[in-house]
């Protein structure tokens, strides 16, 4: 039932995500925060298979970390991005699989460009101008084929992102209530409300 | 005395010193001459070739190895080039254990190895056999010159006991205190491409034994950004290259018998 | 459901004279629905031999990194570009290491072999899922559309044709079977291979 969204603008990544952490049909959380930051200028927005996403995404976040700490820089978000799919694909084939569903932002200060990574547990990777995981995806793709521009400011950027979740809100059974939205630039990382 | 304590890598003298690794840096400092130059847009390397015989088969070599590597300048990875400088068979194994790293570095991250990183993949496998198992260290320092988006252009040098340190300028093997001094009174920062091309050749033919420079003592690479895909070019020069190139910088062999018939 | 049908997508490689080409669409699909329209399928693996891969989209990515990596190693190691015949057969054994837990992708290869002349001979090749190679003399297809593109490409292709009607013949041919498939389309990429350069091409195709 996760729905997450995410869309690139002129120097920015913007990923959404809902806060609803659920039990088969019961809401037991409504907090939950489902976005990572793996370093100083990459998100990862998870969803799949509770206990598998929080697993999953802890062990990206502390190998990422580890590279960072023994060679003084980041990964790149294209390598992390090659890294954290082959990790799922390998996992695709192991005795237990993952079943995660990624959106991978990141800005990389060394080309000054946003990068976008839609990755699914099966290793899919796609790099694309906007994307969505879970049944929002139904709803929000089309909405984002007429409305999303690359080269647009942060603020149209946000008003796209608000007619998805409106969107999710008005016409989807079991929309979720809350989102989370965060935004990773030149600056870094940082948590926008919307 | 000192017999006591060489015998082994692992081992320290009283003074604490490791003789084996002092050792393998004297082998070095008699290979020949390796030089390389950092510039702003590019690096440029240039390496000695010792002996040459005239009965050598060198027929086999006419083409060049991997990317057009020769005797003492290899082609690490498309973003690293390579100067040896020591026993060119212990040269050949860290090569070949380099790319293969460069190579493994590729499949798992889909980026070309950053030139630090493979310094000092080569620089742990050195360093391990001055503490365990084998008989003696590489008998080989090695220049890297390469590019990666983190730090663009670098020049680093690796040394037998695993230690590495990056450069502006610097020099291996023989005569290298020489060559050093030229370097260091003649580099400059800011300098191009174009002028560290010059700047080496210059050094080359003052610290190289023989009087005159030709593509049989001589070797030469250059990394630099491919204008068109911005992604790094490592060019290692052929022979016919290299006697054009010290030609232009009119530092070739000069011809006796057209000279004499201008005169 | 197949899963060779998840993510959709169809190439193909077709003989002409003195050269070949290959060419795929560019949908990456989660059953109906697309997800990214840029996913190419085709990759140079020498100046002169280029693979597509068809099938799960997710292997078709983890064997192009693998085909990378053991062709670097075996150029470093034999300090020469490999050859068609003896790629055919790296890929074919690729895949049939994993006979029993097979990668979901059927391999089309395309290139120039060196022949003792000196000169150049057009070489095709498709394999099925676990490496049988086939190897034709015209073409090869594979994907959600390959039937259409076996009919198409029965009816177009011809011997012996120059770089630019092998493009025209192969772009008519992908592009028209891959309009009455809802699996493939969204553009297309074609790769023509000649002794001197590759001439690359991104098409636009309906992009419904």
């Amino acid at each position: 039932m996760d729905v997450s969204f995410a869309l690139t603008g002129k120097g920015y990544v913007l990923v959404a995500a809902d806060t609803t952490a659920a039990r088969s049909i019961v809401k037991m959380k409504g907090d939950e925060d489902k976005i990572k930051s793996l370093g100083p200028h990459l998100l990862m927005a998870y969803s799949g298979e509770p206990g598998d996403t929080v697993n999953f995404a802890e062990y990206i976040e502390r190998n990422i970390r580890l590279y960072q700490i023994r060679n003084l820089y980041p990964l790149r978000p294209p390598s992390a991005a090659s890294w954290i799919r082959r990790s799922l694909a390998d996992s695709l084939r192991s005795r237990s699989p993952y079943s995660v569903n990624l959106l991978l932002g990141g800005y990389d200060t060394s080309t000054y460009t946003p990068h976008l990574y839609w990755i699914d547990y099966l290793g899919t990777m796609a790099t694309v101008p906007f994307a969505a995981h879970g049944y929002g995806s139904y709803f929000a793709l089309s909405l984002l084929d007429r409305y999303h521009d690359p080269e647009a400011p942060l603020e149209e950027g946000l008003a796209t992102l608000k007619r998805c979740i409106d969107e999710v809100s008005k016409r989807l059974v079991v929309a979720p209530g809350k989102y989370k939205v965060k935004v990773v630039d030149k600056d870094g990382i940082r948590e926008v409300e919307l | 005395m000192a017999r006591r304590y060489d015998s082994r890598t692992t081992i320290f003298s009283p003074e604490g010193r490791l003789y084996q690794i002092e050792y393998a840096m004297e082998a070095i400092s008699h290979a020949g001459t390796v030089l390389g130059v950092l510039a702003k847009d590019g690096v440029v390397l240039a390496a000695e070739k010792k002996v040459t015989g005239k009965l050598l088969d060198m027929s086999g070599a006419r083409e060049g190895g991997y990317g057009g590597s020769g005797e003492k300048i290899f082609l690490l990875n498309s973003n690293v080039i390579s100067g040896v400088a020591g026993i060119a068979a212990d040269a050949n194994s860290l090569v070949n254990y380099a790319r293969t790293a460069a190579q493994r570095h590729l499949f798992l991250y889909n980026e070309d190895i950053p030139v630090e990183m493979l310094t000092q993949r080569l620089c742990d496998l050195k360093q391990g056999y001055t503490q365990f198992g084998g008989l003696r260290p590489f008998g080989v320092s090695l220049l890297y010159a390469g590019y990666d988006p983190h730090y663009a252009f670098q020049l680093y040098h690796s040394d037998p006991s695993g230690n590495y340190s990056g450069w502006k300028a610097t020099c291996i093997g023989a005569n290298n205190g020489t060559a050093q001094s030229l370097l260091k009174q003649e580099y400059k920062d800011e300098i191009d491409v174009e002028e560290a091309v010059g700047l080496v050749l210059r050094v080359m033919s003052k610290t190289m034994d023989s009087t005159t420079l030709g593509s049989e003592k001589l070797e030469f690479a250059t990394l630099t950004l491919d204008p068109a895909t911005k992604q790094p070019k490592a060019k290692i020069y052929k022979p016919s290259e290299i006697d054009a190139l010290l030609k232009k910088h009119d530092l070739g062999k000069k011809d006796e018998d057209t000279e004499m018939k201008t005169t | 459901m197949s899963i060779m049908e998840y993510n959709g997508g169809s190439v193909i490689a077709m003989v002409g004279k003195n050269c070949v080409a290959v060419a795929s669409d560019l949908r990456l699909g989660n059953q109906a629905l697309t997800v990214a329209t840029n996913f190419e399928k085709v990759f140079p693996i020498t100046d002169r031999i280029y693979l597509g891969m068809s099938g799960l989209a997710t292997d078709v990515t983890t064997l192009r990194e693998t085909f990378r990596y053991r062709v670097n190693m075996y150029t470093i190691k034999e300090e020469r570009d490999i050859e068609p015949e003896a790629f055919a057969h790296l890929v074919s054994s690729t895949l049939y290491e994993r006979r029993f837990g097979p990668f979901f992708i059927e391999p089309v290869i395309a290139g120039l072999s060196k022949t003792s002349s000196g000169a150049f001979r057009p070489y095709i090749a498709g394999a099925d899922l676990i490496g049988c190679l086939n190897f034709a003399k015209d073409f090869v297809v594979a994907g959600t559309a390959s039937e259409k593109m076996f009919g198409v490409a029965e009816g177009l292709w011809e011997p012996d044709l120059e770089p630019e009607d092998l493009f025209e013949t192969i772009s008519q041919t992908l592009l028209n079977s891959v309009d009455r498939d809802a699996y493939s389309g969204w553009g297309a990429i074609v790769h023509v291979i000649t002794p001197e350069q590759v001439i690359t091409r991104t098409l636009k195709a309906r992009m419904d």
